[in-house]
């Protein structure tokens, strides 16, 4: 096990790297000059070429492009990620400061999707073609279909029209006024949530499926069992290790999707601050973002793999 | 890895049963069997055609403003309202279809067929190959979709070409995973093995022999992503990333209803509407599409595996 999680780290770390590799290069091929995007076009006209060179140089962009990597690699090292073009910010305290929202976000919708999802798979993969099995599956598939962005567009239209409410938009975290917080991450995190949820249920109905066919539930209903504990005991752990995959492939829905929905409800996130730094040119910021949305999906990939062993015993890691 | 059992064979075996038939009774067989799919796909030819024929049945011009009917809801002259300078959000909305549709089928034809070419030479080849290819794939898997599309939206500036690769770029991976299976599986058929027996050249078996097998799973994978890339190209668009204004599109349609201080809902509702409709149509067609050209997915394959038991 041990040796195994060794090598699951080296083989996750060595991925990071070329994700690593893959951002910087594809944000250096940037055609516009990063001081236009700084400055505009006309204050960049302004600008004497010696102050432009030695901005340059401050800002760290006229060095060859390896020295900037290594740079940038020391940074994540130091734990400081860099500094922000614009706000001379850290990216590391922007990080602390927005985090914490995006990640509360995040696991809530997490929770909601397996809190609305598997029930329903449930309830349709023992009742396949009921009423409610074809009302699961056709909210299924539209929610598929629907944006997140919009529905919580929708969601906060809604909000605004009948109850003549609105989100606070600052950043307010859980330990300093609880209730305030939960407002903040409610929104985005259902309508992520649902989004998710809606994957859940088809993957989970298809493997129940499967699994109720198998003669061992037959012989736990045979015995007597009650249909509950049949379900519960027998059938659901041996078809959950598909949806826990799921789950963790979906992680990449949720971290993308968040970007958006943040935007849609106006919480102050970390995606928002992603959305900002893309469309002032921070290159900075945004190489460390993506990095770090890319750590956290990796993360989330590798420990799901590792929860086969303990969801299924017959798995063992050598 | 789903067990290949030949996907070759059953294709070949496939070929030689069934007779030549029209289009006409092939369209309706397909409707026959899949009535959602083809609802999905008349649909999704109809978005189409609106886009094609958008300078014709749009009642106004998309980009002309008229500061007499500012921001005005839906009434009898603009079915949709106008927008906070006078747009008609109608026209505006079938004119969005165009851009919404060309980058959608244009990135996903480009990252399906990189991806699938890629996955044919790199399971067909094997080895070192093939080793660093799933590398690199893993790498670009490592990213949220919408994330590196943003990220390579903003490297290469804004505009549809650079929308276009950066949703394609995201596709490559799974041509490349799901058509390399496909061709590891091929590669091990007896009629490859001929071919390369007689003779045939590393180049000539991958192209004439394997490359064939691929066809079909690179059209079912083609047009399950269709609805993906819209929905990314919407956000893109949403996020201030995508085609730039005044082109109007659904995703830069919406971004700009969240300039007022209030958002006036038909602003909000119709371009998310006409997404949602175009994503329901294209993914509705796609899974009939897969039930269709996929015989290891379709419902009677599956009874066939299970021995008779109702799938």
């Amino acid at each position: 096990m041990r040796k195994y999680l060794l090598r699951r780290a080296l083989f996750g770390l060595s991925t990071l790297l070329g994700v690593s590799l893959i951002v910087f290069v594809v944000l250096r091929i940037l055609p516009g000059d990063p001081l236009v995007a700084m400055f505009g076009i006309e204050g960049f006209a302004k600008l004497a070429p010696a102050d432009r060179a030695h901005i340059m140089a401050d800002l760290g962009l006229s060095d060859p492009l390896p020295v900037q990597y290594v740079r940038w690699m020391r940074d994540i090292a130091s734990g400081s990620l860099g500094r922000s073009f614009f706000r001379g910010d850290k990216v590391s305290e922007l990080i602390l400061h927005r985090g914490p929202i995006s990640a509360e976000i995040g696991v809530i919708s997490v929770l909601i999707s397996w809190l609305i999802g598997l029930p329903i798979g449930i309830v349709s993969a023992f009742r396949p073609n009921s009423l409610s099995d074809n009302v699961a599956r056709t909210m299924s598939v539209l929610f598929l279909a629907i944006p997140g962005f919009w529905l919580g567009m929708l969601i906060v239209l809604a909000a605004l029209f009948w109850f003549n409410y609105k989100a606070p938009l600052v950043v307010v975290q859980l330990w300093q006024d609880p209730w305030t917080n939960l407002q903040l991450v409610v929104g985005p995190a259902l309508v992520l949530g649902l989004g998710q949820g809606a994957y859940i249920a088809r993957m989970s109905r298809s493997c129940l499926l499967e699994v109720i066919r198998e003669d061992y539930v037959r012989t736990a209903r045979a015995k007597g069992l009650q249909e509950a504990l049949v379900v519960m005991r027998h059938a659901l752990p041996n078809a959950l290790l598909p949806v826990v995959t799921l789950s963790g492939i979906l992680m990449g829905f949720v971290l993308g999707g968040s970007v958006a929905v943040e935007q849609a409800f106006g919480v102050p996130g970390l995606g928002r601050s992603l959305v900002v730094a893309v469309i002032e040119r921070d290159t900075i910021v945004v190489q460390n973002l993506v990095l770090l949305y890319s750590v956290i999906f990796v993360f989330v990939n590798v420990a799901v793999d590792l929860s086969y062993a303990w969801l299924d015993p017959r798995i063992h890691y050598r | 890895m789903k067990n290949g059992l030949g996907v070759g064979a059953m294709e070949v075996a496939r070929g030689a049963d069934l007779p030549q038939r029209s289009v006409a009774r092939e369209l309706a067989a397909f409707t026959r069997r899949n009535p959602l799919a083809a609802a999905g796909g008349l649909v999704g030819f109809l978005i189409v055609v609106m886009a094609l024929t958008a300078p014709l049945i749009a009642p106004s011009d998309p980009l002309k403003a008229d500061f007499r009917r500012m921001a005005k809801p839906p009434d009898a002259t603009s079915f949709f309202g106008t927008d906070q300078v006078g747009r008609d959000t109608l026209s505006r909305v079938i004119y969005g279809a165009r851009s919404s549709l060309v980058v959608a089928f244009a990135s996903v034809l480009l990252g399906t067929t990189v991806g699938s070419l890629w996955g044919v030479a790199s399971g067909y080849l094997g080895g070192r190959f093939d080793l660093v290819s799933q590398r690199i794939t893993e790498v670009l898997q490592s990213f949220p979709d919408l994330i590196l599309a943003m990220a390579i939206s903003m490297a290469i500036g804004t505009g549809m070409p650079a929308v276009i690769i950066a949703i394609a770029v995201t596709r490559i991976p799974f041509g490349n995973r799901v058509i390399r299976s496909v061709a590891l599986t091929v590669r091990e058929l007896s009629y490859v093995e001929a071919a390369r027996a007689a003779g045939s050249s590393q180049p000539r078996v991958m192209f004439h022999h394997v490359l064939p097998q691929c066809v079909a799973p690179y059209l079912v994978l083609a047009t399950a992503h269709l609805g993906v890339a819209i929905i990314i190209e919407a956000a893109l668009g949403f996020l201030g990333v995508g085609i730039p204004p005044p082109t109007p599109t659904w995703g830069n349609m919406l971004a700009d209803s969240l300039t007022s201080l209030v958002p006036r809902w038909w602003l909000v509702f119709f371009p998310g509407l006409a997404i949602t409709v175009t994503v329901l149509a294209f993914n509705l067609f796609g899974d009939g599409v897969r039930d269709t050209l996929d015989p290891r997915l379709a419902p009677a394959f599956l009874r066939m595996l299970t021995g008779g038991r109702r799938a």
